[in-house]
């Protein structure tokens, strides 16, 4: 790669990467040097050490930190493993490469041999499965306080969006406008965007592809001035952080559409509060302000002073049973706090007494128009969501 | 001889040989494999008996072949450096039954005197074979020669042929061959076993074994020292019982029981007998000669009861010592650890003992799920019956807590143990296992967990080294990946990997506790290859 193809922006994320990560590790170098035993300091990524922070509405990590310590046996190898991942990652910097985690793995895996004194041959790897390299890269995230994508790492891109807006990214001007049938995929870095200008009421984020890909061809972001997104499933990290800057930088709603079961619940719940396992990266890629749209149990069911949808016919032909894994799944989600709210008492409750869940593609079944034009618009305009 | 007349009054009714011959399988001759075992036995103890008693470094090679075509006839021959056997005695010694320079009150390996004669009577039932022997006494520049056999009826010698010739070279000692039925095939591994237990407790001797199976044996000398043999002793009045005090009066010039009790007890003096004489009601003035049988039995109760005699003697004990007992250990079993207890003399009802115990642990011993125990009695390896022998019941991880000494099975232990005295307490006739007697249970105790400790603190102290060996392999393989990381990220030489290995060298030592030499010197035989 040939340094005048690469944007200035990239370039300057580099740079303060290399920074951090010179000045975490010179400390390091300064405890050596002074002859006190290497110590890294790092907070604790388990769910005992995760917060809810009730006023930000978002999932922290707490003040527990974990002394990883080369000289106790016990922790030498992650000490190893962290100080190996961290100069790959640092060479990776300094290159301007772009490596990606399963990269990150097969560089850092190689074989260490020791002979003993007494002549005998010891063979061990540095790490043999993605799954160690990976929970080492998180405890990097985690020690630098930078996340992988501000490393330069990527990942696979998973979210698409379309919509009235032009953006910068690797020096190119892209107007989302003008994606045709396609639409962008949401690239690794979202940080290295530069939004250029926009002209959008809101932000509607879609669980299913296919429903995304309808909700485009019939036109509903030109007709009610939407950013349309679809995270295809569970989000990743690019597509929530996209999301979180629409709503913080443009100050655009969000609201998120996702099937009537728990899984939907919990993707509405990584948008807004944060990842339990990886409540670290909540601050950067949680969206607080989010909102459930739907589809809802008070939208299939009805509810005090609210129509349903559905006709009884339409409710026998779309819902499905709930298997047990959901009724479980549902249990679980009463037991954290953000879902301990008035409505969504009232949405968990409806879901446990009737068992029953519903698909997005079922309403579009109804006629995507509907969908569309009735459904999705009647709902932000009454203001029809749960918080 | 006086021993003769003494035993003659025991047998009136039945000559001694007759009496063997009848009950064998008292002297341990109850089947041919046995006999083929025991054979083995008696002329190898007779062999040490020669040698390393009178301070001679032994030399012993045991030959066991199959005799002509007969699968189930067998010679055993046993030649030793010792001290030979004087001419007149020879016939005596191999084919009169309770003939024995033994007889005595000393620890010795044969007590019965029986040993050997039974080997000749066995051999005389099964293949009709004479004894044959060969022997030069030390100082003497003539070999005898002997073929001899028992004549049952009268217990007397019958010599088939003898000769004489000199020597060409300074050879002394003795060649005895014994032609028996045998089985082989079942006392093999039993006679490799044995000869391979005495080779242990007699590693000041080279002894050689070649069997029928042609598979020979060489047990290498490994210490030059012999250990002094032991001296006779007077009996202690505790141990004296009827026979032995009528055996001790005809053998006494004494004229009065006064003179009687200081000249033929251990440990008796003027004062003694007269204070005991009056509180058990006899005259010293009595000629004990004059005595009764009634008096004869209230005088040897006397003498067992009484309390104010001195402890019996240890001056007639032998035992093996701690550096006979360490290197024996070590070159069967190449053990990684070794000690060894000797216990102070104690006594059993006037007899007096010592035990002996060494713990080997570790190295090429094969772990098991419970000790290897190996028995010894004044020298003697026991075989048989080991689960009913005290020292089993001592060392039975049931009864021992042996992790209570950071023993747990399976583990890689030898416990020995050896009992001396110059009365041992067997369980039978067969001489295989030592009864329960509480006070040598109780000295065993004391020794197996004397010994115990030190193996105790020895594994502790291997656990320690071995945990920080690991620690330290553990930091020095990473090492080297952990300063090239930081070297890189410092950037263009401002620390080097080596300033940085350094300081971490020294972190570790003082985390270690270990001399930093070691460190280097491990460091420096330490290669570690990043492969990538």
């Amino acid at each position: 790669m040939t340094a005048e193809y690469i944007d200035i922006v990239d370039t300057q994320a580099r740079k303060k990467a290399l920074k951090v990560f010179r000045e975490k590790f010179q400390k390091l170098i300064d405890q050596i040097m002074k002859g006190k035993p290497p110590v890294l300091l790092l907070p604790k990524r388990t769910l005992q050490n995760t917060i809810y922070d009730e006023t930000r509405k978002l999932l922290l990590l707490g003040p527990e930190k974990l002394k990883r310590s080369f000289l106790d046996l016990h922790e030498a190898k992650k000490f190893m493993q962290t100080l190996l991942m961290t100069r790959i990652i640092y060479e990776a910097l300094a290159r301007d490469e772009y490596p990606t985690i399963r990269d990150l793995y097969y560089r850092g895996k190689h074989t260490i041999i020791f002979r003993d004194e007494k002549g005998k041959r010891h063979e061990e790897n540095t790490w043999d499965e993605q799954r160690e390299s990976d929970a080492v890269i998180r405890d990097i995230e985690v020690l630098t306080g930078l996340l992988r994508e501000e490393m330069l790492i990527l990942s696979k891109e998973k979210g698409k969006v379309v919509g009235n807006m032009r953006i910068r990214s690797g020096g190119d001007v892209i107007d989302l406008s003008r994606m045709g049938h396609g639409a962008y995929s949401i690239e690794s870095t979202p940080d290295l965007i530069e939004f250029l200008d926009v002209d959008a009421e809101f932000v509607l984020v879609v669980e299913k592809d296919a429903v995304f890909q309808q909700l485009h061809r019939i036109g509903f972001w030109r007709k009610y001035k939407a950013i349309l997104i679809t995270s295809a499933g569970q989000p990743d990290r690019a597509t929530r952080r996209f999301v979180r800057r629409l709503n913080e930088e443009l100050g655009l709603p969000v609201y998120i559409l996702t099937d009537a079961d728990p899984y939907g619940w919990y993707i509405y719940s990584v948008f807004k509060i944060g990842s339990i396992t990886l409540s670290y990266e909540s601050e950067r890629l949680a969206t607080p302000a989010a909102r459930f749209l739907g589809v809802s149990m008070s939208d299939i069911f009805g509810a005090k002073g609210k129509k349903p949808y559905l006709t009884e016919a339409e409710r026998r032909n779309f819902i499905i049973k709930a298997k047990d894994a959901d009724i479980k799944r549902a249990k679980e989600l009463l037991a954290y706090k953000w879902f301990q709210t008035p409505k969504w008492k009232t949405e968990i409750d409806i879901f446990l007494k009737k068992k029953a869940k519903l698909e997005i593609e079922a309403l579009a079944g109804k006629g995507l128009r509907f969908l569309a034009f009735k459904y999705i618009p009647e709902k932000i305009e009454t203001g029809d969501w749960i918080e | 001889m006086p021993q003769r007349a003494a035993v003659k009054e025991t047998f009136k009714s039945m000559s001694p040989s007759r009496f063997f011959y009848e009950y064998k399988e008292l002297a341990g001759f109850s089947n041919p494999a046995r006999a083929l075992y025991q054979t083995v036995r008696e002329l190898v103890e007779n062999a040490l008996d020669a040698t390393d008693v009178h301070g001679i470094k032994p030399d012993i090679v045991v030959v066991i072949r199959r005799f002509g075509e007969a699968r189930d006839k067998y010679t055993v021959a046993v030649l030793d450096n010792g001290i030979g056997i004087d001419p007149k005695h020879v016939p005596y010694a191999f084919a009169q039954v309770l003939y024995s320079s033994k007889y005595k009150l000393r620890q010795s390996r044969g007590r019965f005197g029986l040993g050997v004669k039974m080997a000749v009577l066995y051999a005389q039932m099964t293949t009709g074979e004479p004894v044959e022997v060969y022997t030069s006494p030390l100082g003497s520049k003539r070999i005898y020669y002997f073929k001899l056999k028992i004549d049952i009826e009268k217990n007397k010698p019958i010599v088939l042929g003898k000769g004489s010739w000199s020597k060409t070279n300074d050879w002394h000692g003795t060649l005895v061959k014994i032609t028996i039925r045998g089985d082989w095939q079942r006392a093999g591994w039993r006679i490799k076993e044995y000869i391979k237990r005495t080779a242990i407790v007699t590693p000041y001797a080279r002894i050689v074994l070649i069997t029928p199976d042609g598979s020979i044996a060489i047990y290498p000398r490994v210490i030059e020292k012999v250990p002094p043999g032991p001296k006779e002793a007077k009996p202690h009045p505790h141990g004296v019982d009827i026979e032995m005090l009528k055996y001790l009066i005809k053998n006494s010039k004494a004229k009065t029981l006064r003179e009687f009790l200081i000249e033929s007890f251990q440990g008796v003096g003027r004062k003694t007998a007269d204070k005991f004489l009056k509180e058990a009601g006899f005259d010293p003035n009595l000629d004990p000669h004059k005595l009764n049988d009634k008096m004869l039995e209230k005088l040897a109760a006397k003498l067992k009861e009484y309390k104010g005699f001195r402890s019996p003697s240890a001056s007639a004990l032998s035992p093996l010592g701690e550096e006979v007992i360490e290197a024996g250990l070590k070159a069967i079993f190449s053990p990684e650890f070794v000690t060894v207890v000797t216990r102070k003399p104690k006594a059993y009802e006037g007899h007096p003992f010592i035990v002996e115990v060494g713990i080997a642990y570790g190295g090429e011993i094969p772990p098991s799920s419970e000790p290897i125990l190996l028995r010894y009695a004044n020298k003697i390896p026991l075989l048989y019956d080991e689960k009913s022998d005290v020292a089993w019941k001592v060392v039975d991880p049931n009864n021992f807590d042996w992790k209570q000494y950071l023993v747990t099975f399976p583990a890689p232990l030898v416990v020995l143990t050896h009992i001396c005295s110059t009365k041992i307490p067997y369980k039978g006739v067969g001489k295989e296992s030592i009864a329960d007697v509480s006070e040598i249970e109780h000295e065993l105790k004391n020794a197996v967990r004397e010994a115990a400790r030190k193996l105790r603190a020895y594994i502790l102290e291997k656990k320690r080294e071995q945990e920080t060996r690991r620690r330290l392999i553990t930091f020095l393989k990473y090492m080297p990946e952990i300063t090239r990381s930081l070297a890189v990220i410092a950037g263009d030489g401002k620390v080097s990997e080596e300033q940085l290995k350094e300081k971490l060298v020294e972190c570790i030592v003082r985390k270690l506790g270990v001399p930093k030499e070691h460190v280097v010197k491990m460091i420096s035989s330490y290669e570690v290859k990043i492969e990538e």
